[in-house]
């Protein structure tokens, strides 16, 4: 099994990549790149360029903001499937928030520049990617509104 | 000659006593009618059914021995003629017999195809046991009893005169009991037969056996020969034994589609098919077509087949049985338990001869036992009768130990005390006071063989007091009260504990049932979502949970510093784990009420059904028995209708703001 094949079986197995077609799934392994992550490597530091999406393929990303006077604080976990660095597919974007592997992790790496260009001129791409992205974005709300209400403040 | 038990029930009001050496006469009295007479003879070391000329044919002295894989003749010590069980014939062979031409074909000048006739001459069944009838009654389910018949099958049944013969012996393979079809027999028959020492008891179960009986040689039983007949075929249901536990096996089965025993059993299976062959309800077939080598006529014929034969379930792309352990389950679950969902009934009747004939003695006894054991009677559980439930009126209990388990949260270790606690549930509640201070309602947290935890948040001052109390402090209880977790409707299913912050408090004790009863549950998972990891309780449990095998443990925190390396996000984010069919999902819920308005609403969107998720709810307690008032939500008592509750129970009141 090639790298692609590798991605592609593995996207089979994520909400985010388990019902896009074939070809649109091979059109994105294409697209992107298989990077590794060792643990507590920076992969986005909040603030920069948001030049890269990915998709997680496997481990564990956290995406942490810098609070003064409390430092890092984790908000989110990326769990397999998850994306991170949606910012890329806006036009001159930063990172929302550092992302860091908290353990060894592999994941689908596409350039901003180069998913902008699939996305304008690859229709049945887009069709597929944005409601996908999107999703991912109202889960996110979802999750941070909650985590707003403090539930178990005291 | 098909009879229904009511036909039968009123012809047989009447018993007659026949001698041995009058058998004959009955023999040739069927005979007389224009029928080929079926019945049992020795042959090749075995007793099978064929034809029969004179009662010399019939196996008068035979006794067999049968255990899986093995049969064995003897002789007996005396003339019974039907003093063996079931030989390796089923009748079906007669009625659905094993190669059958169903249709013919010709290419002359044209093309046509032509179904031949049935050919089903009179016929009588000689000695047709108790299972062997039942089994001739789910054939005619199968064959006759749907949208498509078979009339070949319907011809053959129809033209068959039965003589029945109740079992007055048993061989260790024999289960009837088991299956409900033996060993007496309640109709199905023209002609009953019930062997004693001097004869048989002989009745008739339709006017065409009333008119047989009439013509032989025989007179009024005595009060001791009726009563003979009666006691050696209940001695015969007390020789098989404790009947097997088959109440609910067929669900089971289905619940065990991935047992390992499927793999250990396909290995000793030899794959055979003695099994389906000599079964008397097995009823797969093939067609074989046979052609002359001119091609212009051909038959088709129509052939016993067995669901182990390797092609049986092949087809151009592939076979989908293609493993030894996927055709015996096909063939255990079908008998055992899908039968029943496509003909009303199990598939067995009890008679032993799958055992017996199996040449790797494969018992279907021992493999339901191993795959598909019964669980012991559900016996739900009722509230334990409270101790001083009156306000005002304790229980007096010892502080053993407090243990800290968050900055503001400790579990407090109560001995010494009235064995009511000890007898509570999970979910229940105690009213815990101090003096000088109000009691509070406290979810028991676990349940010890002496002791009860009761883990409190340092929220007023009582709870504050509580927890900074010291071991040996004596505080009074009452209680237990309160309504309790429904473990046992989670029994067969997927058991989901959802807890949030402190809400795992009054869900510890229910995970501990979980745990020490995962054998009855599909599966058992805890989601537990707390603010940090530094609020999380029960962390020693958590990590002890986590690594056993009983249950899965899934963590997360709102938030949480550089050094957690778990999952960071809502609790409802955990759900994205959720691989299982939501419809078998009974969850347990308790958190703060948005967290788990958001939790149920997650449950529901993944298709759990909502009258299977339980919660329990928090209110103003201060009686904690409905008398005070506080902790009315619309037309419930928290306290007493509660606070574990259904959540189709509470209805819209479930999260309504100002309730």
């Amino acid at each position: 099994m090639d790298e692609y094949a590798v991605v592609i079986a593995t996207l089979n197995h994520t909400w985010f990549g388990a019902e896009l077609s074939p070809e649109t799934q091979e059109r994105l392994a294409r697209l992107g790149e298989l990077q590794d992550f060792e643990a507590d490597e920076v992969i986005l530091q909040e603030g920069d360029d948001a030049r890269e999406m990915g998709i997680l393929l496997s481990g564990r990303l956290a995406l942490r903001t810098l609070v003064p006077g409390r430092g890092p604080v984790t908000i989110l976990s990326v769990e397999p499937g998850d994306i991170f660095g949606w910012s890329a597919v806006l036009a001159d974007t930063q990172a929302q928030s550092t992302v860091v592997a908290t353990e060894a992790s592999k994941a689908l790496v596409i350039e901003g520049t180069k998913l902008r260009a699939a996305l304008k001129e690859d229709h049945a791409l887009a069709a597929s990617l944005y409601p996908r992205v999107l999703k991912a974005v109202a889960r996110r709300l979802r999750s941070t509104r909650l985590q707003l209400l403090d539930l178990f403040a005291r | 000659m098909i009879t229904s038990p009511a036909q039968s029930q009123a012809a047989a009001a009447r018993q007659w006593f026949l001698a041995h050496e009058n058998l004959g006469a009955l023999v040739e009295a069927i005979r007389g009618t224009g029928r080929r007479v079926i019945g049992p003879t020795v042959r090749e070391g075995a007793i099978v059914y064929d034809e029969i000329q004179t009662v010399a044919d019939l196996p008068a002295g035979w006794r067999d021995e049968q255990t899986a894989g093995r049969y064995r003749l003897e002789r007996g010590t005396d003339d019974q003629v039907f003093g063996y069980t079931v030989g390796p014939t089923p009748w079906k062979r007669f009625t659905f017999p094993p190669n059958l031409t169903i249709a013919t074909a010709h290419r002359t000048n044209t093309v046509g195809f032509e179904q031949p006739a049935p050919d089903a001459p009179p016929v009588a069944f000689l000695g047709v046991r108790a299972c062997e009838l039942a089994a001739l009654a789910i054939q005619d389910r199968v064959f006759l009893g749907g949208q498509f018949t078979d009339e070949d099958f319907r011809a053959r049944r129809a033209a068959a005169f039965i003589v029945a013969v109740q079992c007055t012996v048993c061989s260790s393979t024999c289960f009837c009991t088991s299956m409900g079809t033996g060993p007496e027999i309640h109709g199905g028959y023209d002609i009953l037969l019930t062997e004693i020492d001097e004869g048989f008891i002989i009745q008739a179960g339709s006017p065409g056996g009333a008119a047989i009986v009439a013509k032989l040689p025989t007179r009024r039983p005595s009060h001791a020969e009726a009563g003979a007949a009666v006691d050696s075929v209940e001695a015969v249901r007390t020789r098989m034994g404790e009947p097997l536990p088959m109440v609910g096996v067929g669900e089971r089965l289905k619940l065990q589609l991935d047992h390992p025993r499927w793999a250990q059993v396909a290995d000793r299976c030899v794959e055979c098919g003695n099994c389906t062959m000599a079964c008397p309800t097995c009823f797969c077939t093939s067609v074989v077509e046979k052609s002359d080598l001119d091609g212009k006529s051909s038959t088709t014929e129509r052939q016993w087949d067995s669901c182990f034969d390797v092609g049986f379930a092949k087809v151009a792309g592939g076979d989908f049985r293609a493993r030894p352990r996927d055709r015996y389950r096909q063939w255990l679950t079908h008998k055992f338990s899908t039968w029943w969902d496509q003909f009303g009934s199990s598939g067995c009747v009890g008679c032993g001869r799958c055992i017996t004939w199996c040449p790797v003695r494969i018992d279907v006894r021992e493999e339901l036992a191993a795959i598909a054991p019964p669980v012991a009677p559900v016996v739900l559980p009722v509230a334990v009768e409270p101790v001083a439930a009156s306000p005002g009126s304790y229980s007096m209990a010892r502080l053993a130990s407090v243990r800290p388990e968050t900055e503001d949260t400790s579990t407090l270790t109560l001995t010494d005390l009235d064995p009511a606690f000890l007898a509570g549930r999970p979910g229940q509640f105690v009213m815990i006071a101090l003096p000088a201070f109000p009691a509070v309602p406290i979810s028991i947290s676990r349940f010890g063989s002496n002791a009860i935890d009761l883990t409190i948040r340092a929220v007023g001052p009582t709870s504050t007091a509580l927890v900074n109390l010291h071991p040996g402090a004596k505080v009074g209880l009452r209680g237990p009260l309160g309504t309790f977790w429904p473990v046992q409707e989670a029994y067969g299913r997927h058991a989901v504990v959802v807890a949030g912050g402190v809400g795992l408090s009054p869900l510890h004790g229910l995970v501990d049932a979980l745990v020490a009863n995962h054998d009855r549950f599909e599966s058992v998972s805890l989601f537990y979502g707390s603010r940090t990891p530094e609020d999380q309780l029960f962390r020693d449990d958590l990590a002890a949970w986590s690594s056993g095998k009983a249950i899965d443990v899934a963590i997360t925190v709102d938030r949480a510093g550089p050094e957690w390396k778990g999952r960071v996000g809502v609790v409802t984010t955990l759900f994205d784990m959720i691989s299982w069919d939501c419809s078998k999902v009974t969850a347990f819920v308790v958190g703060p009420e948005r967290m788990m308005q958001a939790s149920v609403q997650g449950l529901i969107s993944k298709g759990v059904p909502a009258d299977r998720i339980h919660v329990s709810m928090e209110r103003h307690m201060e009686c904690g028995i409905g008398l005070c008032g506080h902790c009315q939500m619309a037309g419930r008592f928290v306290c007493k209708d509660g606070p574990v509750f259904r959540l189709n129970d509470l209805g819209d009141m479930f999260n309504r703001e100002g309730i």
